[in-house]
Formats: structure tokens, C-alpha cells, sequence
């Protein structure tokens, strides 16, 4: 029977040294195609954050040359006052930010889809501040605030006579930069939801409206459970971005007045250039890689539960 | 009309600190502080658009960045056509794996890698060149997960047939399909493009030489301490904003198409 299927073992043997080779041949194309992409990846993601965690352990090495600290910058990570300051800052930031961006780039969305004419220039106009540098937005926002010139200010000026120091006012400061992210992300999130809303079934609404459920009643248990699978893209996406806060906190506040609008990143980029102290800030970095993880992770077990 | 109210102030909200920015480029910085203000520029000063060039780098900024991002994009479309071919139609060893690590990765904050990517580029003698700015952002792995959605698209019989004609896997991938997902890197590159032109973090910290800096660093060096001039600043902002802008209106289809969602549903 044997000798039937298979004329002899020599053959045997050969196809399955043909299997092997062809499986080479598969896996040496393949790699040559992911090579530069691992490349990079290896040396300027994978080897960071490696580094980071070595780094963690060391003092010195900008000015001077690095020489282990053992469990110093862990100690200090925890027991300073500023770390904690900018992780509250930076989730304080997150929580003014997230929910308020979303808010309103749900009703923008839920507007763009309603209009009929002139849909496609509302869209470029909405997504115009997007479009702009972070460093950029800031600036042209310095033209809004300024207490002398501020745009904002000559209005509140004008009703009230009085001015509001918005950047130079530790209670307003970080509100102010979450207001000026608000105004750029909007665009974004708003053609980001507009494009999950187009994609949704018609025919469920029709069917919705003819049992005589209203708008409101057709946007709370249609359109957002309908909706979850980009929220959950949505939620996880801002929050790793938004974790990072740096460029409109450099330019505006560097951080103050008195701390209130120093945020981890920003903190990370002092310790290098201004205190030279990479171990600390390596020590900070992984910090923030935790937070950044561990959050992501919670909301994929929490969001993906409810997706399904 | 409840719509047309929102999009009304919100359209409003859009553009008006454009245009205040518009009229201040125009200005004198001494009349800013006038009140109350004058919102049409009254002389018409250009001043400040002709201090960018004179008195400051702008034109190496504006260069630098331009060509930067053109360089990023280019080579960045290409590597990741080449991964996202080899994940979404080539089957090897080891796949899950790699998929796994570059997907982690895409949750690890790049701000919290700015010091040991200082150390690792200064290591490499980098630090201080143009080089610095274009080789750590090829890492990124978004742009993989993007182009494999669409290669992962296109009908296996179409790389079957193309391989049973004798064509290599580089031409398949060169001649079958890109051109099928052209309009999908059409949108990763005008992504890549926005976003390289936008780094400011990475920028500042690699780069010290001014002459050899982006636009967005250049245009932060530009305030002083005590005095800012505002109107040299307003009139930076609006010349950084215009390149962009034109990319923008001719590839508007593109940004609005928002495909990075479906690329990350895993």
C-alpha cells in the first residue's frame, strides 16, 4: 500500500527536505520584507525602552559620568513632591480634556450629518485647527488670553471692565490649556465620529422610527451602543496622547504658575536638559510608560466586555 | 436648525483666532497693547514678515522642515508597504509574535522615550544633525497596522495568480498592489506628512544649531524672555501654518477619510 502512494523512501525523505526549504525560502521573503521596519524598531523603540529601565538605576551620565544609584531614583520618584503634583496635573488635564472633547465632537458630528449643503467646506473649516502644529495652536492662542490683547480679554473686557489672567492664574491655568487642546482636537474627534455615524445601519432607523422612538431616544439606545467599537478605538487613542502633554504646556505656563501645569512629560524633559539628570528622568519615563499601559489595558478589559 | 446653530459657532469659534492672528501679523507689536484695538491694520506694516527672513533662519526652518517631513513620508511609505505586505498576505515563522510586539508597542508614550533616544542618538554621534530627525520616527509602527488593513483587503487570488505568472513577491508587491491601495497611502502619507511637520518635542531636544532647526522649535526660539514680539510671531505662525494648509485642501479626501480606527480594530 505504502509503496503505492509513495514510490520509495528516498522520495519521502526529498518532499519533506522540499517542505523545508520552501518553508525557508517563505520565512527568508518574509523577513526581508520586515527587516528595515524591525531595524528601526529595535534600536529606536525596543532598545529605549530597555535603556529606560536601566537608566533608572544610574545617576548622572549627561555632565558627569553615569555611576549606579541603586533604588535612589525610585525612592525619590515616590517620595517627591513635584512627581505627584504632575501625575495629578497630567490626569486632572485628562479628565478636563477627554470627556469634554468628546462631548462636543459627538454634537458637531451628530450636526455635520444632518446638514446638506455645504457639508464637504464645514468639514475642511472644522478640521482646520486640527490640522495645526500643537506648538502653533498655542501661540495663536497666547492672541486670545493675553491679558492686554487677548481676543477673549477685550471681550470680558468690554461686558465687565475687568480682565482675567488665564494663564497667569494657578486655579485657571490648567482649565485654559485643556480649553485650548479642546478647540484643536474637536475637529478631529468630530469627523472621527461623523465617519463611525455614516457607517451605521440605515435600516435599524427606520425601523426605530416607525415604532416611534424620537431622536433622543434613538441616539441613546441606537446610535451609542451602536457606536461603541469606535469609542473604544476613541478612548484608548486619547488617552495615551493626551497622557504625554507637552508642546502647548512648554509654550504657555513652562509648567507654572507655581506648579500647576507641570505634567509628567514636561517634568521628563526638565530632568534631562535642565536639572542633567537622565536617571531620575529615566526613573519618571517608566512612570508614565505604567500609567500609559496600565490605563490602556483597563479600558481594553472594560470597554472590550461591553463591545461584545 | 438646532445643527445649523451648532456648526454656525462652531465655524466662528474655528476661524477667529486666524483671523486675529491675520490682522496682529500686520501690526506693529507696540500698537498691540492700544485700547480699545484697532482690528484692521492701520498703516499696513510687513515689518515683522520681512524680519523672519532677515533677521532670523526662518527660510532654513521652513526648508528644513519641508524636506524633513518629504523624506520621512517617502521612506516611511516604503518600509511600511513592505511590512504590512509581508503581514497581511505572506505566511513565515514567528508572525504572531512580531505582530504582537509592534501592536504593545503602539501604546508606549514616545515622550517617555525622549531620554534614552537622546542618549542612543548621541551615542550614534547624531545629535545636532538632520539625520537625528529623520531616522528614530521611521520606528513607528502605526502606519504598518494601516496599510496592512488595506493590503488585507485585496483577494488572495490576485497574489496567487501573480505568483503562479512567475512574479517575485517584490513585484507583486510593486506592480499588483500598490496600485490597488493607492488611495490608502494616499491617506498614511498625508498622516505621516502632518505629523512629522508638527513635532516640536523630539525637535527640541535633538537638535541644539538653530540654522539646522524645524519650524516649530524655530518659531518657540523666537520669544525673548522679557519682551515677545508678538507680531514677528503671529506672522511665523501664519507662513507655518500655509504649507500644511495647501497639502490639506489638496488632499482633503484623504483626511477625512479617518481610517486609522478600522487599522487598529484587533
Amino acid at each position: 500500500m505504502e509503496a503505492a502512494t509513495s514510490p520509495s523512501h528516498l522520495t519521502e525523505e526529498e518532499h519533506r527536505r522540499q517542505r523545508f526549504w520552501a518553508r525557508a525560502r517563505h520565512n527568508l521573503t518574509a523577513y526581508a520584507f520586515l527587516a528595515p521596519i524591525l531595524l528601526f524598531f529595535l534600536v529606536f523603540m525596543a532598545l529605549p525602552v530597555v535603556w529606560l529601565f536601566y537608566l533608572s538605576f544610574q545617576h548622572d551620565g549627561i555632565l558627569a559620568p553615569a555611576r549606579f544609584a541603586g533604588l535612589d531614583n525610585w525612592r525619590r520618584t515616590f517620595s517627591d513632591a513635584l512627581v505627584l503634583k504632575c501625575i495629578g496635573n497630567t490626569l486632572y488635564y485628562c479628565v478636563l480634556a477627554i470627556p469634554t472633547v468628546f462631548v462636543l465632537g459627538m454634537i458637531v458630528a451628530l450636526s455635520l450629518q444632518v446638514v446638506r449643503r455645504g457639508a464637504a467646506l464645514l468639514r475642511i473649516v472644522i478640521y482646520f485647527p486640527t490640522l495645526q502644529a500643537s506648538l502653533v495652536v498655542a501661540l495663536i492662542w497666547t492672541f486670545m488670553v493675553h491679558p492686554d490683547f487677548g481676543l477673549l480679554n477685550l471681550g470680558i473686557r468690554a461686558l465687565t471692565g475687568m480682565r482675567i489672567n488665564f494663564l497667569g492664574d494657578p486655579h485657571f491655568a490648567m482649565p485654559t490649556i485643556a480649553m485650548i487642546e479642546v478647540w484643536k482636537g474637536l475637529g478631529f474627534w468630530a469627523i472621527l465620529f461623523l465617519s463611525g455615524l455614516l457607517a451605521l445601519p440605515k435600516d435599524l432607523y427606520q425601523a426605530a422610527e416607525l415604532d416611534g422612538a424620537g431622536p433622543i431616544r434613538r441616539f441613546f439606545s441606537l446610535t451609542l451602543p451602536l457606536m461603541k467599537p469606535t469609542f473604544y478605538f476613541a478612548v484608548i487613542f486619547a488617552t495615551i496622547v493626551n497622557l504625554q502633554l507637552f508642546d502647548s504646556v512648554f509654550v504657555l505656563t513652562d509648567g507654572g504658575p507655581v506648579n500647576s501645569t507641570a505634567t509628567i512629560a514636561w517634568y521628563i524633559y526638565r530632568s534631562l536638559f535642565t536639572f542633567s539628570d537622565p536617571g531620575f528622568g529615566a526613573t519618571l519615563s517608566f512612570v508614565l510608560v505604567i500609567l500609559v499601559v496600565a490605563l490602556t489595558a483597563l479600558q481594553t478589559w472594560l470597554l472590550r466586555e461591553r463591545v461584545r | 436648525m438646532l445643527a445649523a446653530f451648532v456648526l454656525a459657532v462652531t465655524v466662528v469659534m474655528s476661524l477667529a483666532p486666524f483671523f486675529y492672528v491675520v490682522s496682529t501679523s500686520f501690526k506693529e507689536t507696540k500698537s498691540l497693547f492700544s485700547y480699545p484695538p484697532h482690528w484692521i491694520p492701520d498703516p499696513v506694516y510687513f515689518g515683522n514678515y520681512v524680519a523672519l527672513f532677515q533677521k532670523h533662519p526662518f527660510g532654513w526652518w521652513l526648508g528644513n522642515t519641508l524636506a524633513i517631513s518629504a523624506i520621512v513620508t517617502g521612506l516611511k511609505l516604503v518600509i511600511d508597504g513592505m511590512a504590512a505586505y509581508a503581514l497581511a498576505k505572506l505566511d513565515f515563522t514567528g508572525k504572531h509574535a512580531i505582530v504582537t510586539a509592534l501592536l504593545v508597542s503602539v501604546a508606549v508614550p514616545l515622550a517617555a522615550l525622549l531620554i534614552p533616544l537622546f542618549l542612543i542618538t548621541r551615542s550614534m554621534g547624531l545629535i545636532d544633525t538632520r539625520l537625528a530627525l529623520i531616522l528614530p520616527p521611521l520606528a513607528n509602527p502605526l502606519g504598518v497596522f494601516m496599510i496592512r488593513a488595506f493590503i488585507a483587503g485585496l483577494p488572495d487570488e490576485l497574489i496567487l495568480s501573480a505568483r503562479m505568472d512567475g512574479a517575485s513577491e517584490l513585484e507583486i508587491l510593486r506592480r499588483v498592489v500598490a496600485p490597488l491601495i493607492r488611495p490608502g497611502l494616499v491617506v498614511h502619507a498625508t498622516f505621516i506628512f502632518a505629523y512629522q511637520y508638527t513635532s516640536f518635542l523630539w525637535p527640541l531636544v535633538a537638535v541644539r544649531d538653530l540654522q539646522k532647526q524645524v519650524i516649530t522649535v524655530g518659531i518657540s526660539s523666537l520669544r525673548a524672555i522679557f519682551t515677545v514680539d508678538w507680531g514677528l510671531i503671529s506672522a511665523a505662525s501664519l507662513i507655518a501654518a500655509a504649507p500644511l494648509t495647501v497639502i490639506f485642501i489638496l488632499f482633503q479626501q484623504a483626511f477625512l477619510q479617518q481610517s486609522l480606527a478600522g487599522a487598529l480594530k484587533e
